[in-house]
Parts: structure tokens; C-alpha cells; sequence
């Protein structure tokens, strides 16, 4: 028996961003960032430790419009142009500092992760990634979970159960045909609970969720294990709890392990160090200044006078940082196990993007980390599921309203630069129920149209675009997607209440806005 | 590095520089020399841009990583494009109605509309005498209704302009509903234009059970982090009352 496991539990997810109108578009970069430096990477990570035989165990959420864009042929090909784009901006800059002793190998560096790239997605996985994690997910190695259909902040919407319906049962028939398997588990966007979630997710079999320390301390009755089990909640549902400890070493802003000096800075990038003219045309046509994804220096400290990177010395140091961490959850453990009637659990949800985007080291850190836990007797890595079936017998609780956000509730998505928006989609929500009860028997064209206003629907309730708007990043961008989707929305509404449809707009929104095939919009029927 | 909103600032015309002068709160006056604009107007974006990193390293949050997802920088983000011409979409829905969302154990929002054709009324009704909100406090999470026939609540006089509200709760772990009410002349007369949805505060207390709890249990508690909690209260003779005092919610922590 082990003396505690850590349950490592990971968030792939990215904003709908999807623009074929565009030949290119900045936003979709952001998807193609993630393919190269946290997907592929996760990938590789997995191929090297089955390779040397290394046990591994992980759940992972893939969310479903990330799901929808992976499997897009048209971002397929884009992905491939954004590769041959980096490639040639590569082949620019081993040319420019090629001979330089220290950045020399870094141009080369990247040039041979771009390669990689291109050869794994291209050939390796024939252009599928969503195939190569089901690879893994059918033999046990990675647990996938599923999450809201649009990644909406559930909280915020408690009052539209239609609406919290549309997004589970949305992300439910995307995972099914994407993997072929029901999903377990849900990861709930932002780690946002209420009290209630409970009972729709088990309405469709989701048997477990993560939830915040907050949350669960709050939760009624307080829970007699604290952090270190799952609650279960009266609606028959896992709540398995956060590890604060766990999350602080990583995610601190002024001492988790990204922050680092040896680290690579994310910041500086040939994109804001260059001359305009050298980076045009290596842009993939952008005017702006953009994240080039070519970062030379090391974070150093909070100064412009950075160091050159050192890859080395950072790949060492992410191996003994992955040491500290196991080092401090066996010691966590080892505190926790003598007051426990079973093994504690350490439960560590964090962004997936985290590892390998932000924190380019940080597939390393889970390499190492992987290995290590496998190599030594103590903690044992254990996926969600596997937990499960091994206690099923856990405290009844019901968590408290919270989420991983500023102050553990809703203040990120409901805040002065962003609170506008709740007007509109709860007004779309019940537009789209008003008509789900007109028009419960559509074929043809008029579910066409109806399955379109349900997506659009299920597009504003996005919680990226309210995180947009507050960070300040993009925030006309976020607005914007907002805007677009009450838009469409409203123009359907008024279409199916004029009874006139443009068949040509709807065609070509359909085209535009074409995630989640198979909704069905009479989701947004009331519950009798 | 180059430095980024100065050299898109350069890419503009004196006069767009003033209208973003105008945007960003700055009173430039007339005549002045172009790039000076440009300095003033790139001290205010990087004053801002300060105070935005500085709440956000002091939050700590761990949506730093969502925001680093989005990593390129669109020339709206210092305010250089002008806000669009006429709004995508419409501002309200000419409907009476209220509606509540609980934010927080301290806050929560409010928005509401009263239509067209009710305000003609209100206006034309010389016993109409201006908008309040009535908070209605329906009960605590604990005891699930309030003492029969009597409701707590308070009232914010609010303006007819005014479509949303952030209401300050009195405590946290409350259920309420807001109502729309317009004030009539006469000592305390008024109508109830509308009523909210029932919303509940979270609760920043422990629910310990009744049956009691065990040491052990509040050594578990305080392994998994209570203490970086902001707790409403803990009970007397609470062992996690010593550790909590005088600690107040740190600023770099997950929770």
C-alpha cells in the first residue's frame, strides 16, 4: 500500500477562436501556441516514458471546443503554415546569431522544435492529436475528462438550469464521439461550483469533479479528512479537493517554480527586441507586434537586464524542483497519513497550458516527476477514476460556492469591466428556451437554425471572453466574440419569430461557427 | 526591448493622439508639440499597466495562466482604436424585470429594466415618487426561513438611469431577493415593479456537524490550509481558533 497519492489533473482548453474567413488570424494563434508548446510536448512526454517503461497515471480535461478545433481540418492547415512560418523565421535567425555561442544553439534549438513539430503532428499522428491522447486514454495510461461545452463559469448561471444543461450535455456528446467512451469526469471551468451542479452532472453520469480547498473546507458538513479526500455529495457525486500546498508551489507569483531565474522569461521574445522590418514577413502577415514564441533570455529577476537562457541549467533545474515538490508531498502526506484511516490523496489541478506555454519547462518538471514517483517507494500517482473505485465509500458533503479565481468566487467574471454581458446572454438563454418550447419537433431547415441559435447561445457563455475583458488583454477582442454571438443570436430569434430565414447567412454561419455537430437545441427545454 | 505602445503611438496622426488623449482622462492643452502628446499619453498606459500587474501579483491568482494563454498584445489593449461607432447590440430589452447573481459572501449584482410603457406610467402617476431596490433577506443557509412573518431587508434609492447595482450584503451565507419597487407619495407607500430571482450568498463559516467534530479532524483541517481562509467566525473552544488569530487572507496564496 502506498503511504499517500498524488493525483496530477490537468485542464487542456482554448476559447472557440476559429476564423476560416481569415486566411489568418491572430486569435488562433493562441491554439497553435498550445499545439507546439504544451500538446505536442504532453505527447512527447508520454512516448518517452512508455518508452523506458515508466508507469504513468494522469487525468486530463480536454474541453470540448478545444476538442472541436483540434479535429478542424481547415485549423489543420492552418496549424501547418503557422509551422513552415516558424520555421522560416527559424532558418532567418540561425542565420542572424548563428554563430553567437550563446544564442546560437538557441536559434538551433528552436528551429529543431518546430521540426519536431511538423514531424509528429504531420506524420506521427496524421494531423489527429485528439486520437493520439485517446491512444493513451484506452490504455489506462491518461484518464480524459470533459468540461463545459463552452468552458462557461457555471456559478454565474445557476439560475438558468437549461443552461447549465446545454453546457454538460453539449461537452458529454462531444467527448462521446471524440473518444467513444463516456466521460467520468468533469472538470468544472475554473474550478467554479455551486451547490446544485451536483445534481445535473450526476443526471448524466459524470461521477466526479475537482472543487477548491475553499470550497470544500465551506462545504456542509465541513469535511472531517479536510483536503485529503474526496467529499461525496448527496446527489451521489465526488468532489475531489485541490491541494493548496500543491498549487502554491507552482502557481505563486512570487515564489512558485516558473518564477525561477534560470528559467526561460516568457516575456521577452524577438517580437518586441527586433526591428519591424526584420520580423515582417515572418509574421504570418500581422502589422502588430506579436509573441513570436523565439525567447533567448532567462527570467534573471524583475529586471531588463536578463541573461542569455541556458537550457542546461534549466532542464536540470526542473528535475530538482519536480525532487522538492515530491519531496514536500511526502511530507505532507506523512503528516496527514498519521491522522487518516487510508492513504492520503493530494489532488493537483492546474491549467495544462501552464507546462510547456507559460512555463517552458514544465513538461520537464512532469517527466521528472513521473519518474521519479516511479523509481521510489511513497507516493504513488493515481488518476481520479482509479481513486474512485479504490475508496468508494467517502463523507457526504456539498461544497460551497467557489472557484480557483481572485478571492475564490466570482469576482474574475463579474466585475465593472465585464458585468454588461449578463444581461444579454440571460436574455439569450431564455429567448433560446422560449423557442426550444415553440418548436420542440423541428426537422429540416428549422432545427438547422435552432441548432445554430443553441450554439451561439453556448459561444457568449464563455468564460474566456469575461476574462479577456477584465485583464485587459484583448479585451475588445472578447467583447467582441460577445457581441457577435447575442448578434447572431437575436437575428435567429427574429427570424424564427417572422418566420422568414435566411438560408445564405445561415449557411455561412453555420460554416463559421461549426463546433458541436450534433447539438441538439430542445436541451433547452424545461425540465418537467 | 523596443518599447511597443510608444512606437505604435508614433504610427498616429496629432489628432487621433488627442482623441486618445481624451479616452485616457488626459487634459492636454491645444498646441502642444507632438511629441510630448506621445510622452504624456505613454506614462498614463504604463501607469496603468503598473497598477494592473501590481493587483495582480498581490491577488496572487492562479488565472495568470489563463491570461498567459492569450499572449499577444491587440492595439485595443491601450486604448488607441476609439470605442465602435454604434453598439453591436441592443442596450436593453423594454421589459419590467429585475434579476440577482450572488458574487460573493459580500456582494452581489443587480440588474433591471422597467419598460417603455411602465415608465410613461410612472411618469404620468403624480403619486410616483422616484426607484428604490428592497433587499429582502428570505433566510440563512442554516436556518432555511426566516421568522415567520418577519423579513429583514433594506432599501437603496436608485436613480432612473440606472439599469445595475452592486449590492453590499450585511453578511455572508444569506438568501434574498431584490425587488424593483417605485415609492409613492405617503409614509412608506410604495409598488413592487418587480422581483428578482432567489439568490444565496456563500457562506465563509465552518458547518461544523452537531454531533461534533474530531481533534483530529481540525489537525486535517489545518494541514489542508484553513488557515489562509478568510473565516466569518469559528466557534469557542474551536482549537483552530488560537492558530487563526490575527491572521488575515494572505495575498500570494491558492485556496
Amino acid at each position: 500500500m502506498e503511504n499517500g497519492y498524488l493525483a496530477l489533473v490537468l485542464n487542456a482548453h482554448m476559447p472557440f477562436v476559429r476564423r476560416p474567413e481569415y486566411p489568418r488570424f491572430l486569435e488562433e494563434r493562441w491554439l497553435f501556441e498550445a499545439i507546439s508548446e504544451t500538446y505536442l510536448p504532453l505527447l512527447r512526454m508520454f512516448r518517452s516514458l512508455e518508452a523506458d517503461g515508466v508507469s504513468f497515471h494522469l487525468s486530463l480535461s480536454i474541453s470540448p471546443t478545444l476538442a472541436s478545433m483540434l479535429s478542424d481540418k481547415i485549423l489543420g492547415d492552418k496549424y501547418i503554415a503557422y509551422l513552415d512560418a516558424q520555421l522560416a523565421l527559424a532558418a532567418a535567425e540561425e542565420e542572424r546569431i548563428g554563430g553567437d555561442p550563446a544564442f546560437g544553439p538557441l536559434a538551433r534549438m528552436y528551429k529543431n522544435l518546430y521540426r519536431a513539430d511538423k514531424d509528429d503532428f504531420v506524420e506521427l499522428y496524421g494531423r489527429d492529436i485528439l486520437a493520439a491522447f485517446d491512444y493513451y486514454y484506452k490504455k489506462g495510461r491518461v484518464e480524459l475528462l470533459t468540461s463545459a461545452a463552452t468552458h462557461a463559469f457555471l456559478p454565474l448561471f445557476r439560475d438558468s438550469p437549461e443552461s447549465i444543461v446545454a453546457q454538460v450535455e453539449t461537452a458529454i456528446v462531444t467527448h462521446r464521439n471524440a473518444f467513444g467512451k463516456h466521460p467520468a469526469g468533469f472538470w468544472l471551468p475554473q474550478l467554479g461550483w455551486y451547490p446544485g451542479v451536483a445534481e445535473v452532472l450526476r443526471a448524466y453520469n459524470v461521477q466526479y469533479t475537482v472543487v477548491t480547498t475553499k470550497g470544500a473546507i465551506f462545504g456542509d458538513p465541513t469535511p472531517e479528512r479536510g483536503s485529503f479526500a474526496p467529499v461525496e455529495c448527496p446527489a451521489g457525486l465526488l468532489a475531489f479537493v485541490r491541494d493548496a500546498e500543491a498549487a502554491n508551489a507552482v502557481l505563486s507569483e512570487s515564489s512558485g517554480y516558473p518564477s525561477d531565474p534560470v528559467y526561460r522569461d516568457f516575456y521577452r521574445d524577438i517580437g518586441f527586441d527586433l526591428p519591424a522590418n526584420y520580423l515582417q514577413g515572418h509574421l504570418e502577415g500581422s502589422e502588430e507586434r506579436i509573441f513570436t514564441g523565439f525567447k533567448y533570455w532567462a527570467v534573471t529577476g524583475r529586471t531588463n537586464n536578463k541573461v542569455p537562457y541556458n537550457p542546461l541549467s534549466a532542464q536540470a533545474k526542473a528535475a530538482q524542483h519536480a525532487a522538492q515538490f515530491l519531496a514536500d508531498r511526502s511530507k505532507e502526506a506523512e503528516n496527514a497519513a498519521k491522522l487518516m484511516d487510508r492513504p492520503p490523496l493530494m489532488v493537483c489541478p492546474f491549467d495544462a497550458e501552464l507546462f510547456g506555454h507559460w512555463w517552458f519547462e514544465g513538461p520537464a518538471f512532469l517527466e521528472a516527476l513521473f519518474r521519479l514517483t516511479a523509481s521510489s517507494s511513497g507516493l504513488g500517482m493515481i488518476t481520479l477514476g482509479d481513486y474512485a473505485r479504490c475508496y468508494p465509500q467517502n463523507q457526504i458533503s456539498t461544497p460551497e460556492f467557489s472557484s480557483w479565481g481572485d478571492g475564490g468566487f466570482a469576482e474574475v467574471w463579474l466585475d465593472g469591466s465585464n458585468d454588461w454581458i449578463y444581461r444579454h446572454i440571460s436574455k439569450a438563454i431564455e429567448r433560446m428556451s422560449e423557442l426550444a418550447e415553440r418548436f420542440p419537433d423541428e426537422s429540416g431547415l428549422r432545427e438547422r437554425i435552432l441548432n445554430q441559435a443553441a450554439r451561439e447561445v453556448l459561444i457568449s457563455m464563455c468564460s474566456d471572453w469575461a476574462l479577456l475583458m477584465r485583464s485587459g488583454k484583448s479585451s475588445a477582442f472578447g467583447r467582441k466574440q460577445i457581441e457577435e454571438a447575442i448578434s447572431n443570436f437575436s437575428r435567429i430569434y427574429d427570424m424564427l419569430c417572422s418566420n422568414t430565414v435566411s438560408t445564405e447567412w445561415l449557411t455561412k454561419l453555420e460554416k463559421r461557427d461549426n463546433l458541436f455537430p450534433d447539438i441538439n437545441y430542445r436541451m433547452y427545454r424545461k425540465k418537467r | 526591448m523596443i518599447d511597443v505602445k510608444t512606437e505604435k503611438l508614433e504610427a498616429l496622426s496629432l489628432e487621433e493622439l488627442y482623441a486618445l488623449a481624451d479616452r485616457t482622462g488626459l487634459d492636454l492643452p491645444p498646441g502642444l508639440e507632438r511629441p510630448f502628446v506621445i510622452e504624456e499619453i505613454a506614462e498614463v498606459l504604463e501607469e496603468e499597466e503598473e497598477e494592473s500587474e501590481e493587483r495582480h501579483v498581490s491577488q496572487g491568482e492562479a488565472l495568470h495562466v489563463d491570461e498567459k494563454k492569450y499572449s499577444d498584445l491587440r492595439i485595443d489593449d491601450i486604448g488607441i482604436d476609439p470605442p465602435p461607432a454604434e453598439e453591436a447590440i441592443v442596450s436593453r430589452y423594454n421589459e419590467t424585470m429585475i434579476r440577482a447573481i450572488a458574487r460573493d459572501p459580500s456582494w452581489a449584482f443587480a440588474y433591471w429594466d422597467v419598460s417603455d410603457a411602465d415608465l410613461a406610467t410612472m411618469r404620468g402617476d403624480e403619486t410616483t415618487a422616484g426607484l428604490f431596490l428592497r433587499v429582502v433577506e428570505i433566510g440563512q443557509k442554516e436556518k432555511k426561513a426566516a421568522s415567520e412573518g418577519h423579513q429583514e431587508y433594506f432599501d437603496i434609492p436608485v436613480n432612473d438611469g440606472d439599469l445595475q447595482w452592486y449590492i453590499n450584503l450585511p453578511r455572508s451565507g444569506v438568501r434574498f431577493r431584490i425587488e424593483l419597487c417605485a415609492r409613492k407619495l405617503g409614509l412608506g407607500k410604495f409598488h413592487v415593479l418587480a422581483r428578482s430571482n432567489e439568490v444565496e450568498s456563500p457562506r465563509q463559516s465552518l458547518a461544523l456537524p452537531k454531533g461534533g467534530f474530531k481533534n483530529v479532524s481540525y489537525v486535517l483541517l489545518s494541514l489542508s490550509g484553513i488557515e489562509d481562509l478568510p473565516l466569518d467566525d469559528l466557534p469557542d473552544g474551536n482549537p483552530l481558533r488560537l492558530s487563526h488569530a490575527g491572521l488575515g487572507e494572505p495575498a500570494d496564496r491558492a485556496y
